[in-house]
């Protein structure tokens, strides 16, 4: 456990943060009202686009058979990765010890919830038929990959909001008791809602401690659940590119990466806009900025590793989609994304004279488009990827409507940003506090199950196998001698009999001509069949040459029971005529060749698998709620002393 | 992607249906279409025998009854007699209503070396491990207890999670608004048997299942073909049709090499092709349209 002080901060002491997270609550400056406009005109027009999808379809937002995943699945996927960067700097750092954290938490915390709720909203445009969401709970698959991303979703955002709200029960507090009057009606019953009880005590301190150490222990496993899960929406089908068994750790670093660089540039954003510089300064840029640097590096290095087994084995598909980055159809995105994403932000950093808050955001600001790239690359180039001919098709094409609709969903965090802070304290007064105090909490591990992986749960059960009746002896093949047939014309007779042994069965023809059998000639057989346009239509079930008594024999299986007509022909003329005998015989036993497909080796496992998940899921709840209610009952009227 | 043997050596061995084939040589150039078609697995272990996963299936278990139904439906497509009319893939369109686009039966084709096409009709392999019902988040796709899979167009969200897992490419997506039911030859009664495309949801070959048992009518490909090559047939009666002949199931896989499609992924798909056109094989895949 490491503690770190920022010195720097004792001497504003704690007056100054209350006055400095209450300065969003003053009366707007026109800057700010401006940006907001434009903001709010941007999201205006992509719901506006988005109403003209719902009525025209999917197609006008440029998707097609060879594009059907596209944009809006890459903007789930990089909208809600930047929400892990609120996971790291708060959840992270604080149970590293790493205090400093102090003054980001509750903006990195806040842009961690509107992220994840503006992310999860892109999964609306993504559907074709958002209409029926409900159906994802009514009548649900488990085995889905896109189930678990719901619950996973759900279940973040959840963690999400308690960990946002906890830490807002002293702060309100203590607003309410220093400035009742400058937060303005609305603030005032908000603040009372949410720090009811709340006296600041020994107890409820400790209670609060540990319960915030409670969630940020649970929320860093959700956060790794859920771009695990969206990776493995991905993942868990055949398609190559995406069938990578490195994709989900890839999804987490991804998300981990494009989250510092988003809570660097909404620290670097309030700090302008409320000169907050007393409290978050260069130092801490350049501390996220290293953590930023290293989580590049270690994407740099997984992309290696993404690509290098599929070029180096040359499989077909996998090879097309690399060569497709590297020389293909998106090969400028990709190394855009490789220059831009990667090294530029690394060197930023890494040199002394561009590690500087300027330095820093550029870099930042780089790493978000540069990762949405990569994301939309990912999606894009596999979908567009048709297995069957091997070659790509049509890739896809922005339009305006998804165009305006994305801008829209990143206005929209910007936007929710400004009034969530406007609405609520945009710094943590208590952790600010407590830093300036240059004291740290006693910190409680308490260890809770961690909810970790889903794995498909591979659907089929429960087919028999019944395992086979036994073919006894092979049936005698007795042909029953020819009755004989007194001949007017020259013509053979087919005479057939047929005999059955168990399933199996045995059909002769005697083939005469004046009461003399004929050798050596082909005797066709058939069998008719009440399948498919009953009536007239014969299975054939082979051809036999007689033999010195002019017999032909062929065993077959019964595969159904029932009446059958066995008919022999013959051909005496060859393109004449053919010689038919026939016979009824009711067939009593029976043997089908079909048997259904055995279960799935892993089809029980998966099962096992996601109940297993679904108590982990409920598990994470019920410590989450406890959080809260613990929190709250320290706050009731017995325990406050 | 090169062909490891010789392209047009087994060039002389035309497939007779009802013979016993010359095993080893169409054996041989059997692996050479499957090694050209990525049909693999199946193909190298196979060996002179041929049909291994249909065989396995057949062993496993030769007790009547065995899955309790009385049919379970599969496909066999015949690429010696296909020559690329697509006539299956116009009818389809035709029945079903849809937008050129939207091909619920392809014919791929190859050219060999010496210039010559042949095709190969690809559509939804009705797998019984099939990962399009496994990854579906709300059930919308199922598989019915004879054997077909069908898409609920009343419950599909259009996730699209089953195109990406579909190893076929069989689904297309209504991304536009589909034409009205009514300019439809025969009318959608909107079942999942013979839906009625919808805004934003996923479509793909139904089997006709709305004629099942198949007593009158035929699957529309397999009646639109004019040369058979279509067969629907029937795994527990052993029994398939191509509109002009009836054949024994068993055999007419068996003595035909059949063998299916990407058997290495696990699908278990019910549909069976049977190799070899009359023509070299395995073709470089970069022809492949
Ligand atoms: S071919 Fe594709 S759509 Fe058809 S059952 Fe198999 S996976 Fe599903
Ligand atoms: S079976 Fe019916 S739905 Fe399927 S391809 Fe043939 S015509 Fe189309």
């Amino acid at each position: 456990m490491s503690s770190v002080m920022e010195t720097s901060l004792a001497t504003d002491g704690p007056a100054d943060v209350i006055e400095a997270a209450m300065r969003p609550f003053r009366k707007p400056s026109k800057k700010f009202r401006a940006v907001l406009v434009v903001l709010a005109i941007v999201v205006a027009a992509a719901i506006g686009a988005y109403a003209y999808q719902l009525r025209m379809g999917m197609g006008v937002a440029g998707y097609t058979d060879s594009s059907f995943w596209a944009i809006y699945i890459a903007d789930v996927v990089a909208i809600i990765g930047v929400s892990y960067g609120g996971a790291v700097v708060s959840a992270i750092l604080l149970l590293a010890g790493a205090s400093w954290r102090a003054p980001l938490v509750r903006l990195a915390e806040g842009t961690a919830l509107v992220t994840v709720l503006v992310g999860a909203a892109f999964i609306f445009p993504h559907l074709g038929r958002p209409d029926r969401l409900v159906g994802m709970v009514i009548h649900a698959n488990v085995a889905s990959p896109v189930f678990w991303d719901m619950i996973a979703i759900t279940t973040y955002t959840f963690a999400t909001l308690v960990f946002f709200l906890l830490p807002l029960v002293p702060d309100t507090a203590t607003l309410l008791a220093e400035h009742p009057d400058e937060l303005g009606r609305g603030r005032r019953a908000l603040y009372r809602f949410m720090s009811r009880g709340w006296v600041g005590s020994e107890h409820q301190r400790r209670v609060l401690h540990s319960a915030t150490v409670i969630v940020a222990i649970v929320i860093i496993p959700l956060a790794v659940s859920v771009h695990s899960v969206l990776a493995w929406a991905f993942a868990l089908v055949s398609r190559p590119g995406w069938h990578e068994s490195i994709w989900a750790p890839y999804f987490v670093i991804a998300a981990l990466y494009s989250g510092v660089a988003l809570v660097i540039l909404v620290a670097a954003g309030f700090r302008r806009g409320y000169h907050l510089e007393a409290f978050i300064t260069k130092r801490h840029f350049v501390r996220l900025g290293y953590i930023m640097l290293s989580l590049g590096a270690l994407y740099f290095y997984l992309t290696f590793a993404d690509l290098l087994p599929s070029a180096y084995v040359g499989e077909s598909g996998p090879t097309e989609i690399v060569y497709g980055m590297l020389f293909g159809s998106v090969a400028g995105w990709f190394w855009l994304f490789l220059v831009a994403g990667t090294i530029l932000p690394i060197v930023l950093i890494a040199l002394p004279w561009t590690r500087n808050i300027w330095g820093i955001v550029i870099a930042s600001v780089l790493v978000v488009i540069a990762m949405w790239i990569k994301r939309v690359i990912m999606v894009v180039e596999t979908s567009g990827y048709d297995r069957l001919t091997n070659s790509f098709g049509d890739l896809f094409h922005f339009t305006w409507v998804s165009i305006a609709v994305t801008l829209g969903g990143m206005a929209a965090i910007a936007l929710l940003l400004m009034l969530l802070f406007r609405t609520l304290p945009l710094l943590s007064i208590v952790d600010v506090q407590e830093l300036a105090d240059s004291e740290a909490g006693p910190i409680e591990a308490s260890a809770t199950p961690a909810r970790g992986s889903h794995v498909r749960a591979a659907g089929v059960a429960g087919a028999v196998i019944l395992l086979a009746a036994a073919f006894g002896a092979i049936g005698v093949t007795s042909a029953q001698p020819a009755r004989a047939a007194v001949a007017t014309e020259s013509l053979p007779i087919v005479t057939v009999t047929a005999v059955e042994a168990g399933p199996l069965n045995t059909v002769t023809a005697m083939v005469t001509l004046d009461g003399l059998p004929v050798e050596g000639v082909l005797v066709n057989f058939y069998e008719s069949t009440t399948m498919f346009a009953p009536g007239d239509n014969q299975v054939p079930l082979g051809a036999m040459s007689t033999n010195a008594t002019g017999a032909a024999a062929i065993t077959y299986t019964a595969a159904v029971t029932g009446p059958r007509t066995i008919k022999a022909t013959y051909f005496p003329v060859v393109l004449g005529d053919p010689v038919v005998g026939t016979t009824e015989f009711e067939v009593t036993e029976a043997v089908s060749l079909y048997s259904p497909t055995p279960p799935r080796l892993l089809a029980t496992a998966g099962q096992t698998l996601a109940l297993t998940l679904f108590g982990v899921v409920a598990i994470v709840f019920i410590i989450l709620i406890a959080q809260v209610v613990r929190v709250r009952r320290s706050c009731g009227p017995a325990r406050r002393a | 992607m090169t062909s490891l043997f010789g392209i047009g050596r087994h060039q002389e061995a035309p497939v007779d249906f009802g013979l016993s084939p010359e095993a080893e040589e169409l054996d041989q150039s059997r692996r050479n279409l499957l090694r050209g078609l990525g049909l693999a697995g199946v193909a190298t272990a196979a060996g002179a025998l041929g049909l291994i996963a249909y065989r396995d299936e057949a062993q496993a278990a030769v007790a009547a009854g065995a899955s309790g139904q009385e049919h379970q439906w599969c496909r066999v497509v015949d690429l010696r007699a296909c020559k690329g009319e697509r006539k299956c893939v116009a009818a389809c369109q035709t029945r079903h209503g849809l937008p050129p686009e939207q091909t619920w039966m392809r014919t791929l084709s190859w050219h060999d070396e010496a210039g010559e096409e042949f095709f190969m009709p690809v559509m939804c392999q009705m797998c019984q491990d099939p990962p399009c019902l496994n990854v579906c988040p709300v059930s919308a796709t199922i598989k019915t207890d004879q054997g077909v899979i069908l898409v609920d167009q009343d419950q599909c969200i259009g996730s699209r999670a089953c195109m990406a897992a579909c190893p076929y490419e069989a689904r297309y997506f209504n991304w536009n608004a589909p034409a009205p039911t009514n300019k439809m030859p025969e009318q959608s009664p909107n079942t999942l048997q013979f839906p009625a495309n919808q805004i934003g949801t996923v479509g793909k070959c139904v089997l006709c299942a709305d004629r099942i048992p198949y007593s009158s009518d035929l699957p529309a490909c397999v009646e639109a073909c004019p040369r058979g090559a279509h067969f629907i047939g029937d795994l527990i009666t052993d029994v398939a049709v191509n509109g002009q002949s009836t054949v024994r199931l068993s055999t007419f896989l068996r003595e035909g090499n059949a063998v299916r499609f990407k058997e290495e992924l696990g699908t278990n798909p019910r549909c069976y092709y049977i190799p070899g056109n009359g023509q070299p094989v395995g073709g470089p895949l970069e022809g492949v349209r």
